[in-house]
């Protein structure tokens, strides 16, 4: 008996070395692929880097309306998380690439729904940036036309305008992104629709005078001129 | 066949073989005695002379008589078609625009020596000046006539306070009206103008911004004519904002074009005037600045971030310090605001932020230096001739900080 433990023992013993030995050029590769990866990242980064400073990036960033980037990452200076970002993508990929090498069925599934899952993300930035392109483009409309009329509450318009179109884009993200799609979709019907409702019962129960007044001046201005003559300012 | 006029004669389009010495575009809505008293001054300007007058009044016959029996000088109509005022939502700006365009375009056409442009009612109403107007440019001495309006003092205050100090200390001649709006354009000047505009995109080159740079950059004679003053209903201080993008947007665009010429320039120079300074009655128009003090306080505590990225660290903060004024010492000293508007104007070129955005944003601060011109005027120490002297000094004094920063503005960036 002893003899059969230790036949059974050999072989399961054989087995495992042999598995782990046809692991071995697979994990060298993979440990290849990760160092040169490192070394194109960090490259790149540099490259990164120094592009972005001749362009004046940081300034444009704040031109374009993103001056709070520093206030909500925590690398603080955007010229670092963009080239942190690429360089993160270039190991991710070196990381695929070495997994690949293993020639195993799962590795080879894991590496393909990270490929097929690169289009979702794509799509989820694009709508992220340009969701905030929008809301900071509008918010400041907002806020600049506020300020104008005087309207003491200039800034909670601007900021309302900014969030009614963050929240959709980043619903629309996250749905690009398949994550927790169904609950994405409630969420937000819910509180889209309960800041519709609550402003529409706002204005009619609470500012119907307002309104009333304000429909009222309009009207009785209508019959005079509205429109500001520029020749009379030279 | 453009009219001779006649009673009863309607208008007719413009004849391409027609031609006349001089063009005056009427823009200023006159009644029929109006514009009869028009064309009586202009048939008395000697020679025999033809007189295109374009009027946008299509309903009116056109006034009876058409030669003078001294002058032989003879008038007829066409009309002004403007193509910007048939736009829906078109701006009043735009439709300016093309009526100068169209006024400009047609004299070409008809060959004219000159051109006037009558675009305000003016107090005391007299016609005379259309003919001091006329007269030196069909001479062929003076190449841009602007009027030298007589001043109430809260009239025409943009004028006042950013347009006419601002072109005196870039382009060297003090112009108290540089847009305007009535004109006296030479051919030579006009069609300059027009080839500028058919050479840069249609909506880059303003007729009423680009004149006066135009004629001084380029070494033409420049007069200004005495004239009363304009006369229009109150202003509507609370609806400037959409303003501030029409007027000082193409001012701001043909500084930038001519940007090569104005940083030549030091000093400052009166331009010949023409005719004698009209005297108007004691002005004891008040202006009430509450709700101007409002706009200028509400923008200093929510315009802060949109400000900071056009104006400098010292700037922003002298405005706050300024914004906890009491309304009895609210004042917006000349060299900060003469800063905040070479600023501004540097971040119209560098397009800091949208355009549009950058102008609309000004207007608590146009409205918070009105407030403290009308406080200092009230208060009885100046009148408005010596305030706004000075004004235009402190432009010029400024002048080397706007060069600087247009030369390098990487170095002195927010």
């Amino acid at each position: 008996m002893w003899e059969q433990i230790k036949q059974a023992l050999t072989q399961s013993t054989a087995r495992f070395l042999t598995r782990f030995a046809s692991l071995l050029p697979g994990l060298a590769a993979l440990v290849v692929a990760l160092i040169i990866s490192i070394v194109v990242a960090a490259i790149l980064a540099a490259a990164t880097r120094r592009l972005l400073a001749g362009l004046q990036f940081e300034q444009r960033l704040a031109r374009w309306g993103f001056s709070s980037v520093p206030e909500w990452s925590p690398i603080r200076n955007p010229t670092l998380l963009v080239s942190r970002a690429i360089a993160f993508l270039v190991v991710l990929a070196g990381l695929l690439i070495g997994i690949e090498a293993f020639d195993a069925e799962w590795t080879s599934l894991l590496a393909r729904a990270v490929f097929a899952y690169i289009p979702n993300v794509v799509g989820a930035a694009v709508v992220l940036l340009f969701g905030g392109i929008i809301a900071r483009f509008l918010a400041r409309s907002v806020l600049i036309g506020a300020v104008n009329m005087n309207l003491q509450y200039a800034r909670l318009l601007s900021v309302g305008v900014k969030w009614l179109v963050v929240v959709p884009a980043v619903a629309m993200a996250l749905y690009h992104l398949r994550i927790a799609q169904g609950i994405v979709e409630l969420g937000f019907g819910i509180l889209f629709g309960g800041i519709v409702f609550a402003l529409a019962l706002a204005v009619g129960l609470g500012s119907r005078d307002l309104v009333t007044k304000s429909l009222e001046r309009d009207a009785k201005k209508g019959s005079t001129e509205t429109i500001e003559d520029p020749l009379r300012h030279l | 066949m453009a009219s001779e006029s006649s009673p009863g004669q309607e208008h007719e389009a413009l004849d391409p073989k027609a031609n006349a010495d001089l063009v005056v575009g009427v823009l200023a809505d006159f009644d029929a005695n109006g514009i009869a008293a028009l064309c009586d001054r202009l048939r008395m300007l000697p020679g025999s002379l033809r007189i295109g007058v374009m009027s946008s009044d299509q309903t009116s016959p056109a006034p009876g008589g058409s030669q003078h029996p001294e002058t032989s000088s003879s008038v007829f109509f066409f009309p002004l078609n403007v193509a910007g005022a048939e736009v829906p939502g078109g701006s009043q700006a735009l439709s300016l625009f093309a009526a100068y365009q169209s006024i400009f375009a047609a004299s070409e056409k008809l060959g004219a020596r000159g051109c006037c442009i009558v675009a305000s009612h003016l107090e005391p109403a007299s016609p005379e000046w259309v003919g001091q107007l006329a007269q030196p440019l069909l001479e062929g001495n003076l190449d841009l006539l602007v009027p030298y309006y007589a001043r109430y003092k809260f009239a025409g205050l943009l004028n006042s306070a950013i347009i006419s100090p601002l072109t005196r200390s870039l382009y060297g001649k003090r112009i108290h009206n540089p847009m305007g709006p009535d004109l006296g354009v030479s051919q030579k000047l006009f069609r300059r103008v027009l080839e500028a505009g058919q050479n840069a995109s249609a909506d880059t080159i303003h007729p009423l911004a680009a004149l006066t740079p135009a004629a001084v950059c380029q070494n033409l004679n420049v007069s200004e004519v005495h004239a009363g003053s304009r006369l229009y209903p109150p202003i509507d201080w609370s609806n400037v904002s959409s303003l501030l993008p029409q007027i000082l947007g193409p001012v701001f665009t043909d500084m930038e074009r001519n940007a090569a010429c104005w940083q030549r320039i030091r000093g400052s120079v009166s331009v010949p005037t023409i005719g004698n300074p009209v005297f108007l009655p004691p002005d004891n128009e008040m202006l009430d600045i509450g709700a101007m003090l409002e706009s200028f306080q509400l923008g200093n505590r929510e315009l802060q971030e949109v400000w900071g990225l056009v104006l400098p660290p010292a700037s922003l903060f002298d405005l706050r310090k300024i914004s906890r004024l009491p309304a009895e010492r609210f004042c917006v000293p000349d060299e900060l605001w003469v800063r905040i508007v070479y600023d501004f104007a540097l971040a119209h070129r560098l397009r800091t932020i949208t355009r549009d955005h950058l102008l609309k944003s000004l207007t608590p601060l146009y409205l918070g230096w009105v407030a403290s011109y009308a406080r200092e005027l009230q208060a009885g120490t100046l009148t408005a001739e010596q305030r706004l002297e000075r004004l235009s000094i402190a432009y010029e004094s400024g002048k080397p900080y706007f060069v600087s920063r247009w030369r390098w503005p990487d170095r002195f960036s927010p």
